[in-house]
């Protein structure tokens, strides 16, 4: 049995510099670092010999958070671990391996938090991870596709639509409580509450506990990263904001924005300012939809229907602001596409203020509902430890006491002039996650009085130079977590590979920690308080 | 304790008074690319080339738009050298190409709609606007529509998304557990072409390539009127667009 | 008419012996014909006696042989044997088919079924001797022969791998009871001319109040070893469970009811004693008796071991009836201790019934899927159809649920519990208050036992891997299951004609009629003859009480007992009308669908699970899940001992397995057996000590008592 080291309660805090340093001191030969001046992130190549023991002293010593896994595959397979050195910035980890290797090196076990990434790229591209506890059977569904296809490979054609699959006609699920009386209750992925999305659970229980709950996700799957491919930038940019549309802009943002540092391009300051107005406003409304699925989850009417009527309020604010519900089509590379004028923003300010207040008031009277903390108190809960263990992002895991926003570590689009706190709970419960929603709720709609307040006049645009190729990482605090997306263009302009590190990906994982040894009756209630987005982590 | 029934009572009723009365207030619907008459056919070609999905085709000097292809993309709208010209309606639901009658359900169910919702690999916004049919502000419920969690007692499938290879299983299992009569609704451009995700390997490009479609809502997303208007066009409360590509009338 | 029971009962006998002795002549492969053909004239010739007896006859009495010292053997039927005779030849009747097909399948495997034949008829007719005896000697000899040859019974099937411990036990068990009653029987015959029952019924008169209470005791804990009271019941479930197919009908249907029968005989009949003391104790016994039974029956998943539990709670139950009936009698409520006595006699029956049932039911089940288990069965209703109709009834009957018999019992046994207004005491009230709550919460407790046995047996999907044996109900264990299920139907529908039977044996114990009291005479009543008020009659012939007057005989069919001016009718029921009024309703909308629906086509699909591709049967709800939240609320009760919980990790944050196991023992052995066992072995630990083998000091001991001898002897 491997023992995974806990991150350190007190890690040291290194800077770009000293990180680097302690690094060679570390692992000498096996590494070769550099520093990429303007974003402080730090590059290091390393050797597969020492990869697991680096990737362990970053998480357990260092104090970084897990980003995520790109894998690229080029004239030689890339694999780049992306981590977040919460007093510097990023840190990218990269494995050059040539391309007829077939298995790598798992850093899972130290590294709780890349276990699915890694069972992704197997299920992907087709590589192996030694010593990793469970692969295969996860995005692409052994009751559907047969074994050995390998999507991402550049050789796999995109379009091709009629193949062979041989679907097992004997598969079973893998059980693991081993009770005679014990039984998998299977929920999905068409089922219950009317309007949810396309999840499967099984929830193994003798009777009343959950003893285990397993989420079968990735059955909205569109292969989204391999149709990138090949597309133009301005395409990409579709689905960077259609792939999970209730985050539309947050995502889009950051596609903009590795875009635009793949190419060097300055954004102006008025189109900052509004994006800042517009991220915020649709994290507003985001939470209050999750806050809206919390009160549904508990039955408790009236509370519901207010809330449904702030989230339908916001979506109409935005319709008459930007002209779409979801705000489409704002972002582009290098700013907006469109601007406002301040007839437009007074009226939606007004209708900030208008939402705050009411939210203000349902904070309240909730806060008074005995019965309803009652089922959300104590309930789902998700310790620190457990929390750190799997990087948990937004105010998931905010709610279990990691501090952890990007807007403050790596600050973008200009974050760093505005006033905010970062809200964060230390019990890990469904009521504190709900706190944490409603406290960020009240900063976006401050951020947003700020950015409107101090709007300059300008340019919303910046015009696009030539084509030149590039790779760079863009990154934005999305309403569910931090959420990066890799871009590498090649030198006619077209996207070559495009990554998505989802935040629902990430807190997915971490669902079971909250779910397991709660009553059935709390599993909805503990899933509405996590508001995931099966979509968004299915890509 | 709060008073919960005080509160409910004291915001009073918001519901809007569609269908009886068209619904004014503005946010409500994002609106749709109208037929534009431009000056010349070089104005209107390049209107056309810059729809990134190919939805808009030149016809002289007029643009011709095909809303079961647009992706509401908005760039033929705001920053475009020659822009289309867009309305404010939302009914614009119409019969799928394969379909020459009207999907109209028997009179029984005029007051009493049950319809189950599928995800099929939707984005999140498609389910999002039928989720705000369930609010206070446009309370289906009102008019005898209802959601089910089962199959087995509804009338209406309802499929957002276009269709992944994962849930194309599903989908068909839920079809097929459905009994007689029922009807099924394509929501989203998506789920009528593929959308953005079109044909792949991951993707069917719309419903129709899975199922028997009856009647398609164009949108991205559909803005919860239109799916409203669609349901009612079920219930026979309203008439479909006869029309199979839906080419929008310069109002 | 006393002739014609005491004829049949000799002819019993006599045709016992007769089958006694073909068993041994014939080859084995006869004997499952000896038990086919002899079984049932003999169980037949039973009811004719009882029957005979509980319709107007007289008792029946013989003097057998007298022995030099003790006084005379004898038999004597009165009506209190009569209906334990009644109940003991029904269940009999139905083994009778039920066993030769075991038989048959013993010779094949090579087990002395002649021997089988020779016990069974042993049994029979040692059972028939205790029931029907007249004097204790007689009694207890005959008791001995029946705790022997159920013991070799149990253990008959040495060959598989049974569990022979239980067998042991049960023997042990029973001689200790048998050793308590014989103490009591003396205590009781100190005084009297001799030993037989009139003779005892005299002298109880002149017994001290301590006699008395030590024949209450030592009688009723004797007699609750066989009957399966809580201290004395540990052996009950391990042996039930360890019991051959053919005998356990038998074990539950007609030995458990010889415990009832000897508590009701000597507690209720020979020694009635006079305070309410007693009975207090049995009411309190009998209700804590149902609970843990009932319990422990809701969490087991081993249909036997479930059964015996659910054995244990209508013991429970019964004997709570009886210790009603002591207290109102005692307390000079004779009415109500009718009443009381009534249902307890007439769950008596009940139980014999439908446990028999549910028994051959299970063992049906064993034989056709090879497992007992719950969480391993499901979907049985599609491959034994016929079986599963009789079960259903079978659960039922055993749920209370009208109308078949176990309602009409349970609910006149509930119905006495709150005729506990009438007594003085508020502490009486107080216990007699506790017991019902405690009777309320078994009965439904045994819902839910028995909706989870039903559903996980017989419906839903196949759980586990085994494989039907296609043989299917043969004819003649079809016609026994038939026989006990119309028995149930029949016994809930016609209480009004039970109960004047039963009222031939509660009547001399209680001092007041039953049927007078609960069976009031609609059919014969009329305005003129003043045989009920009139404007009370004028009332229930508007509900129909006098319908079928003058086509159907009898006194009546609603069971009403009749109160005081300000509250008429204390409490009323009538399974028969309900009976009537549901078929016809049935009837009616089974016509009406018909007709409504004639034009629909039905479509048939597969299970709808959210869209998974099959539903699998590891995700249905198994029996442990579904009684989970019983055991989770009556944990202090269960105590499980040992819960291991391995989660076997590979890393932190990926399971293996995870593997929980739950040991838990026995309430009444962990409360009373093992504390009783630890002081018992201290104390043997400590008159070890004496035994060290040194010669020198046994010759000690020798010459020590015979000092301690001559001291005495010198003394007196």
């Amino acid at each position: 049995m491997m023992v995974t080291p806990s991150p350190a309660a007190n890690p040291l805090r290194f800077d770009a510099v000293t990180l680097a340093a302690e690094i060679e001191k570390r692992f000498g030969s096996a590494v070769s670092s550099s520093e990429d001046g303007g974003a402080g992130a730090l590059f290091i190549v390393v050797r597969s010999s020492a990869l697991t023991s680096l990737c362990r002293f970053l998480f357990s010593e260092a104090g970084c958070s897990f980003g995520g896994l790109i894998v690229e595959e080029r004239d030689e397979w890339n694999l780049r671990y992306v981590f977040l050195n919460p007093s510097s910035g990023w840190v990218h980890c990269v494995l050059r391996l040539p391309l007829g290797t077939r298995t790598v090196p798992s850093i899972s076990v130290p590294v709780n938090a890349a276990d699915w990434y890694e069972r992704e790229a197997e299920d992907l591209f087709g590589l192996m991870f030694e010593e990793h506890p469970r692969l295969g059977d996860f995005v692409l569904h052994d009751q559907v596709w047969q074994e050995g296809i390998t999507p991402m490979r550049k050789a796999f054609d995109a379009r091709q639509t009629h193949f062979e699959k041989r679907p097992q006609e004997d598969w079973r699920p893998m059980l693991v409580v081993q009770d005679p009386g014990a039984f998998a209750m299977p929920v999905g992925p068409v089922y219950e509450g009317g309007i949810g999305e396309s999840v499967h659970f099984l929830l193994e229980t003798v009777g009343e506990d959950v003893i285990r709950a397993v989420p079968r996700l990735f059955y909205n799957y569109r292969g989204v990263e391999k149709i990138a491919e090949g597309k133009s930038v301005l395409d990409v940019l579709l689905l960077a904001e259609r792939f999970s549309a209730k985050s539309a802009f947050a995502h889009s943002l950051a596609y903009c924005q590795a875009v635009e540092k793949a190419v060097q391009l300055e954004v102006p300051r008025r189109a900052n300012r509004l994006r800042v107005a517009l991220c915020e406003l649709e994290r507003l409304r985001h939470h209050a939809g999750v806050i809206e699925g919390i009160c549904q989850s508990t039955a408790l009417g009236v509370s519901e229907a207010h809330s449904a009527i702030v989230e339908e309020q916001l979506l109409r604010a935005s319709g008459r602001f930007a002209g779409h519900r979801y705000l489409f089509g704002l972002n582009t590379p290098g700013g907006l596409r469109r601007d406002f004028d301040n007839e437009a923003s007074r009226d939606l300010l007004r209708a900030v203020d208008d939402v705050s207040a009411q939210l203000e008031r349902l904070e309240e009277r909730l806060r008074y509902s005995s019965s309803f903390l009652d089922r959300l108190e104590d309930v789902g809960v998700v310790s620190n430890g457990s929390a750190r263990h799997l990087n948990l992002l937004g105010p998931v895991g905010r709610a279990s006491g990691l501090r952890r926003d990007l807007r403050r570590v790596c600050p973008y689009s200009g974050y760093e002039q505005y006033r905010f706190d970062v809200p964060c709970e230390e019990e890990g419960d469904g009521y504190a996650r709900l706190r944490v929603l409603f406290s960020e709720a009240r900063q976006s709609a401050g951020l947003i009085h700020q950015a409107m307040e101090s709007m300059e006049p300008g340019e919303v645009g910046a015009q696009a130079g030539e084509t030149t190729a590039g790779a760079a990482l863009g990154w934005v605090e999305a309403p569910i977590g931090a959420s990066g997306h890799w871009v590498r263009l090649d030198r006619g302009g077209r996207v070559e590979r495009y990554r998505i590190l989802s935040p629902s990906f990430r807190n997915w994982m971490g669902l079971h920690l909250a779910a397991e040894d709660f009553a059935f009756q709390d599993f909805p209630i503990i899933l509405a308080t996590f508001g995931l987005s099966a979509t968004e982590c299915d890509r | 304790m709060s008073f919960w029934f005080w509160h409910g009572l004291r915001k009073g009723i918001q519901s809007t008074r569609y269908p009886w009365a068209p619904e004014r207030a503005t946010g409500i619907t994002p609106g749709r690319p109208l037929d534009t008459k431009f000056s010349s056919s070089e104005e209107s070609s390049r209107a056309a080339a810059n729809c990134p999905v190919g939805a808009i085709a030149a016809d002289g000097a007029r643009t011709v738009v095909d809303l079961r292809a647009c992706i509401w993309c908005q760039r033929c709208r705001f920053g475009a050298p020659n822009p289309l010209q867009w309305d404010a309606s939302y009914e614009w639901s119409g019969m799928s190409p394969a379909r020459s009658e009207h999907p109209i359900l028997p009179g029984a169910f005029t007051r009493s709609l049950h319809v189950i919702v599928v995800d099929a690999g939707d984005c999140g916004a498609c389910l999002n606007e039928v989720k705000q049919l369930n609010n206070p502000l446009y309370n289906m419920h009102r008019l005898g529509i209802f959601l089910t969690a089962t199959p087995r007692t509804a009338d209406v499938l309802l499929v957002v998304g276009p269709v992944s290879e994962n849930m194309r299983g599903p989908l068909v299992k839920t079809y097929e557990a459905m009994p007689e009569p029922k009807r099924v609704l394509a929501a989203g451009t998506c789920a009528i072409t593929g959308g953005v995700f079109g044909r792949s390997f991951m993707s069917a490009g719309g419903v129709g390539s899975v199922l028997p479609v009856d009647l398609e809502i164009p949108g991205d997303p559909p803005p919860p009127l239109a799916i409203l208007h669609a349901l009612l066009i079920i219930a026979g409360r309203k008439d479909p667009l006869r029309h199979a590509s839906l080419v929008s009338e310069e109002s | 008419m006393g002739a014609l029971t005491g004829g049949a009962l000799l002819l019993f006998f006599v045709l016992c012996a007769v089958a006694l002795v073909l068993s041994t002549m014939l080859r084995a492969m006869y004997a499952a014909f000896v038990i086919a053909w002899f079984g049932t004239l003999c169980s037949i010739l039973l009811m004719l006696a009882a029957v005979a007896r509980l319709a107007g006859g007289q008792d029946f009495h013989l003097d057998l042989w007298t022995l030099n010292g003790w006084g005379s053997l004898s038999l004597q039927v009165d009506a209190l044997s009569a209906v334990f005779l009644f109940a003991a030849g029904l269940v009999y009747l139905s083994c009778c088919f039920f066993a030769p097909d075991y038989l048959l399948h013993y010779f094949r495997n090579r087990y002395p079924a002649g021997r089988y034949a020779v016990l069974h008829f042993a049994l029979m007719a040692s059972v028939a001797l205790i029931l029907t005896a007249g004097d204790a000697l007689t009694f207890l000899l005959s008791w001995e022969c029946m705790s022997i040859l159920c013991y070799l019974l149990v253990n008959y099937e040495q060959k598989q791998q049974h569990d022979s411990v239980a067998g042991y036990i049960m023997l042990a068990m029973s001689e200790a009871g048998f050793l308590a009653v014989v103490i009591a029987f003396l205590i009781a015959g100190g005084g009297a001319s001799g030993l037989s029952f009139v003779a005892l019924r005299a002298a109880s008169a002149h017994l001290s109040g301590a006699a008395v209470w030590g024949v209450f005791l030592l009688g009723f804990l004797g007699f609750g070893v066989k009957a399966g009271l809580v201290p004395v019941n540990f052996w009950l479930p391990r042996c039930y469970t360890a019991s051959p197919p053919a005998f356990i009908p038998v074990l539950a249907g007609v030995t458990l009811n010889l415990g009832f029968y000897g508590i009701l005989r000597l507690n209720g009949d020979l020694v009635p004693g006079q305070g309410i003391g007693p009975g207090l104790i049995a009411l309190v016994v009998g209700s804590i008796t149902a609970l843990v039974g009932i319990l422990y029956a809701t969490t087991e998943n081993d249909l036997k071991t479930m059964l015996a539990h659910s054995s244990i709670e209508n013991a429970g139950i019964i004997v709570a009836g009886f210790g009603a009936f002591l207290v109102f009698r005692n307390s000079g409520n004779a009415v109500p201790a009718a009443i009381a006595l009534t249902a307890g006699l007439y769950h008596v029956v009940n139980h014999s019934v439908y446990k028999a049932l549910l028994y051959e039911g299970a063992s049906h089940i064993e034989a056709a899927t090879g497992t007992r288990d719950m969480d391993r069965l499901g979907g049985l209703i599609r491959f034994l159809p016929a079986l599963s109709v009789v079960f259903l009834v079978g659960c039922l009957a055993i749920s209370a649920v009208p109308p078949f018999n176990g309602f009409v019992s349970e609910w006149l046994t509930l119905q006495t519990f709150l005729r506990s207004a009438l007594l003085p005491s508020a502490l009486v009230k107080i216990v007699f208050a506790l017991s019902g709550a405690i009777l309320a919460l078994t009965a439904a407790l045994a819902v839910t036992c028995f909706v989870k046995t039903y559903a996980m047996s017989f419906l839903g999907i196949r759980r586990g891997s085994w494989k039907l044996n296609a043989a299917g109900l043969a004819r003649r264990s079809r016609f026994s299951l038939t026989l006990l299920a119309v028995a149930c139907v029949l016994l809930g529908i016609l209480p009004t004609y039970i109960i004047p039977a039963l009222d031939r044996a509660v009547e001399p114990l209680a001092g007041a009629s039953a049927t007078a009291a609960l069976v009031q005479p609609f059919f014969t009543a009329t305005v003129s003859n003043q045989q009920l008020p009139t404007a009370f009659l004028k009332d229930f012939h508007n509900l129909g009480a006098q319908t079928g007057a003058g086509v159907l005989p009898g006194r009546g069919l609603v069971v009403l007992l009749r109160g005081s001016e300000q509250n008429p009718v204390v409490f009323a029921m009538s399974p028969s009308y309900s009976f009537a009024a549901l078929a016809i309703l049935l009837l009616v909308v089974w016509l009406l669908v018909r007709a409504l629906t004639r034009q629909r086509a039905l479509a048939r699909g597969g299970v709808w699970a959210g869209g998974i591709p099959r539903l699998l049967p590891e995700m249905t709800y198994t029996a442990t899940g579904f009684s989970n939240p019983v055991r989770v609320v009556f944990q202090a009760i269960f105590r499980p001992n040992i819960v291991e919980d391995t989660r076997q990790t590979v890393a932190v944050h990926f399971r293996t397995a995870i593997r929980r196991r739950r040991d838990e023992t026995y309430l009444v052995e962990r409360v009373f057996l093992r504390p009783v066992g630890a002081a018992t072995s201290s104390v043997a630990r400590l008159l070890a000590g004496m035994h060290h083998g040194r010669l020198n000091a046994y010759v000690g001991y020798v010459v020590g008592f015979l000092i301690v001898i001559l001291f005495l002897y010198r003394l007196t």
